[in-house]
C-alpha cells in the first residue's frame, strides 16, 4: 500500500466543485512535484490532506490509516508536516525557539510543564540550524528575516518536525534566483530522506529537482509520470503549459 | 565564509536573575516589615494587602492574555467567586458568634430578606477548610469548563473578550438577584477582618510564589509553546499542539490565580460587593496589565500598585469624580505610546543600548551578507559530508 492515498475525493464550496473525484497517491521515499494552472485545487487537496477541511466525499488513507476528518494536530501526530505557502511560524519567538518545538515529541499539555531541553535537543537545533544556514540569526526574532529566511526557517521546523510526508507547497515563492537554488538543493537533499510531496510553479526548479510529476487540472489528476513524458503530453501542454510553454 | 561552529549560544533570560532577585528580596522585606513601622491595623497596610491582591489578579491576566493571547473581560468572575466563598463563610461563622438584633443566629442580610435559618446548601461553609477549598477548585473548574466549552470550539480573539465580558455580567447580575444568599447590591459587610503582620506575610508569600510559578511556567517548554500558540495558533496546530488544551490549561491556572487573590481579598479587606464579581474590575485588571507592562510578569505587580496608588492619592481631591475617564484615558494613552507597557518600554530600551535596535543590526547584516555574494555559489552550495535530514 502507498504512503498516502487518496481516493475519490470531491470538495463542493457552495456549489462550486473545487475537487472531483480525484485518485492520488505518494509512495515512500518518493519526491513527488504536484502541477496545476491556478485554481487547479493544488492547495485544496494539502489542505485536505493535512485536516484544514473536510472533504465531501472520499477517503484519504496515510500510512494505511484513515485519517478523512481528523483534525490538523492529530494528522501532524500521524506523520504528515506541511509548509503553508505564505510563511508561517512564530513571529516573536527566535529562530532557534521555533525550531526547538517544532522537533517531534511529546505534545501533551501535562507532559510539557516544567519541562526542559535536553542536550540531544539542543545539539538536533543547531544541527538543523546549520543545515538550512540560519545559524546566525538563531537568537533573532522570526519577524526580523526576510522573506527567503522565512521559507528556510519554515522548511527548518518541518525537518525537525521529523514527518513520514512533508508536504511543501510552493517554498521558493519570494526568493531570488540564488535563493531557488539553494531551496531546489535543501530539498533534494530533504528528500534523500523523506517523502516529499512539492508544489512548485516555477519551471526551472520542477526541472531541477522533479522526478516524477502530477498534473492537476479543474480539480483531478489530468496526467502522470516521469517529467519528460508529462511535458511532453498533448493535453498537459494545451491546458496547463499553454501558448507560453516551458522556457 | 566566517566559521559558525562555535556560535552555538542560545540567548535566554534566567529564571531569576541576580539583580531581580536581591531587588525583589529587598522590596518583599520592605512590605513584610510595613507592620513594624506603620503600626498592626493602619490604613496603610490595609490599602497594601488589597493593593497585593489586586496585582495577583493582575498577574493571572498577565498570565493568559500575555502569555497565551486570550483577552479575558470577565476574570474577576474568578475573583470574585474565590471572594464570595470566603466572605459567606466568615460571615456565617460570624453570625454565629454574634447573633443578630433578634437573636439569629445566622446571616443578618439572610434574615432581612426573609430567611428563617442558614440554606441546607451553605451549611458546609461553616467549616474553613471547605469554604477555602471550594473558593479555590470551584473557580477553576468553572474556568475548565468554561475553557471546554469556548476553546474546543475555536472561540477565541474578540469573541472570546465579548463572551467572558458576558460572564462578568451574568454573575454580577447573580449576585444582585439572589440578595437573600448573596448580600445583593450591599455585599457582604461585617464580619471581621483578617488585617494584621501574620495575614499580610501570607498574602506576600503566596504572590512570591505565583510569581515564581508564573515564570516557571512561562520559562518552561510550555511557555514557549503557549506563545507560538499567541504568535500564530495555525502554525502551531498544523505541528501536532491541541491548541485548546494548552489554552485550558492556562486558563485554568490564571483562574486559580485570582481564585485565591479573591479569596486573600475578603478575608483581608473584610467586605465583598458585586463589584468585585463584576466587568469593572474584571477590566480595570486589563487595564493595570497593559500599563505596567504585558507579558513581563512583573509588569501587572507595578500596574496595580502605581494605578491603584495614584487612585488613592488622588480620591480626596475633585479629581476622584473624573478617576473612570481618567482610566479610560490612560488606558488609550498606554496602547497609543507605549504598547509594551511601562516595564517592556524599560526593557526594550535596556536591550537597545545593549545591542543596538533591530533595525541596526539588520543593517549591519545586510552589508556583510552584501559583502559575501561574491562568494556565492548556487548549485550544490550547502557543504558537504554531514547530512543532517
Amino acid at each position: 500500500m502507498s504512503l498516502l492515498e487518496v481516493k475519490g475525493l470531491t470538495t463542493v464550496v457552495s456549489g462550486y466543485t473545487i475537487l472531483n473525484n480525484l485518485d492520488f497517491s505518494v509512495e515512500e521515499n518518493e519526491l513527488r512535484v504536484l502541477l496545476g494552472p491556478n485554481g487547479a485545487g493544488k492547495t485544496t487537496l494539502i489542505a485536505m490532506i493535512t485536516g484544514q477541511f473536510k472533504p465531501t466525499s472520499g477517503k484519504i488513507y496515510f500510512d494505511g490509516q484513515d485519517i478523512t476528518g481528523k483534525s490538523p494536530d492529530a494528522i501532524f501526530r500521524a506523520g504528515v508536516s506541511r509548509k503553508f505557502q505564505v510563511p508561517n511560524m512564530y513571529e516573536t519567538l527566535s529562530v532557534y525557539d521555533n525550531v526547538l518545538i517544532s522537533l517531534r515529541g511529546d505534545r501533551k499539555v501535562m507532559n510539557n510543564i516544567f519541562r526542559g531541553t535536553t542536550s540531544e535537543e539542543k545539539d538536533r537545533v543547531w544541527e538543523i540550524l546549520e543545515f538550512v544556514d540560519l545559524t546566525d540569526r538563531a537568537n533573532d526574532p522570526a519577524d526580523t528575516m526576510s522573506h527567503g529566511e522565512r521559507q528556510w526557517l519554515e522548511i527548518a521546523m518541518l525537518v525537525a518536525s521529523r514527518p513520514k510526508l512533508m508536504l511543501l507547497d510552493e517554498p521558493t515563492t519570494g526568493m531570488t534566483e540564488e535563493g531557488k537554488y539553494r531551496t531546489a538543493d535543501l530539498i533534494q537533499r530533504i528528500a534523500a530522506r523523506h517523502t516529499v510531496l512539492l508544489v512548485e510553479h516555477d519551471m526551472h526548479l520542477v526541472r531541477r529537482i522533479a522526478r516524477r510529476v502530477t498534473v492537476m487540472h479543474q480539480g483531478h489528476v489530468l496526467a502522470e509520470g516521469p517529467l519528460a513524458e508529462v511535458v511532453n503530453d498533448e493535453t498537459v501542454k494545451a491546458v496547463y503549459l499553454g501558448k507560453s510553454g516551458p522556457q | 565564509m566566517p566559521d559558525r561552529a562555535h556560535s552555538r549560544h542560545v540567548r535566554r533570560s534566567r529564571l531569576i536573575p541576580i539583580w531581580a532577585l536581591l531587588l525583589g528580596a529587598f522590596i518583599v522585606a520592605a512590605i513584610g516589615s510595613v507592620p513594624y513601622y506603620a503600626g498592626n491595623d493602619s490604613y496603610v497596610l490595609l490599602l497594601l494587602g488589597k493593593f497585593l491582591c489586586f496585582a495577583i489578579f493582575a498577574l493571572s491576566i498577565d498570565l493568559i492574555w500575555g502569555f497565551a493571547g486570550i483577552l479575558s473581560l470577565g476574570q474577576a468572575v474568578y475573583f470574585g467567586m474565590g471572594a464570595y466563598f470566603v466572605a459567606l463563610s466568615l460571615k456565617i461563622n460570624y453570625a454565629m458568634e454574634h447573633p443578630t438584633r433578634y437573636g439569629s443566629k445566622f446571616p443578618d442580610f439572610m434574615e432581612w430578606n426573609g430567611l428563617k435559618e442558614l440554606p441546607g446548601f451553605m451549611t458546609p461553609l461553616i467549616s474553613t477548610p471547605v469554604a477555602v477549598i471550594c473558593a479555590l477548585i470551584i473557580p477553576t473548574l468553572l474556568a475548565f469548563i468554561f475553557g471546554v466549552i469556548t476553546f474546543k470550539r475555536q472561540i477565541y480573539g474578540v469573541y472570546c473578550a465579548v463572551i467572558t465580558l458576558a460572564e462578568a455580567l451574568i454573575l454580577q447580575e447573580f449576585i444582585i438577584e439572589y440578595q437573600a444568599y448573596l448580600g445583593g447590591f450591599n455585599g457582604i459587610t461585617d464580619y471581621g477582618n483578617f488585617v494584621g503582620a501574620p495575614f499580610l506575610w501570607l498574602i506576600l508569600a503566596i504572590s512570591v510564589a505565583f510569581f515564581i510559578l508564573a515564570r516557571l511556567i512561562t520559562h518552561s517548554r510550555i511557555g514557549t509553546v503557549l506563545k507560538a500558540i499567541r504568535d500564530n495558533d495555525v502554525r502551531a496546530e498544523f505541528m501536532g499542539y491541541n491548541v485548546a488544551n494548552y489554552r485550558i490549561f492556562v486558563f485554568c491556572v490564571s483562574a486559580f490565580m485570582a481564585a485565591t487573590a479573591g479569596a486573600m481579598y475578603a478575608a483581608w479587606v473584610g467586605i465583598v460587593s458585586f463589584l468585585d464579581a463584576g466587568p469593572l474590575l474584571s477590566v480595570e485588571g486589563v487595564i493595570w496589565t497593559a500599563v505596567g507592562g504585558r507579558a513581563t510578569l512583573i509588569g501587572p505587580f507595578l500596574g496595580a500598585f502605581l494605578v491603584r496608588g495614584l487612585e488613592f492619592v488622588l480620591s480626596g481631591s475633585w479629581f476622584a469624580n473624573y478617576w473612570q475617564f481618567f482610566m479610560g484615558v490612560l488606558f488609550i494613552a498606554v496602547v497609543l505610546w507605549i504598547p509594551d507597557g511601562l516595564v517592556g518600554t524599560i526593557a526594550n530600551w535596556l536591550r537597545r543600548r545593549r545591542r543596538g535596535s533591530i533595525a541596526q543590526i539588520r543593517a549591519e547584516e545586510d552589508r556583510i551578507a552584501h559583502d559575501q555574494q561574491r562568494d556565492w555559489e548556487p548549485a550544490g552550495a550547502a557543504k558537504s559530508g554531514e547530512e543532517v535530514v
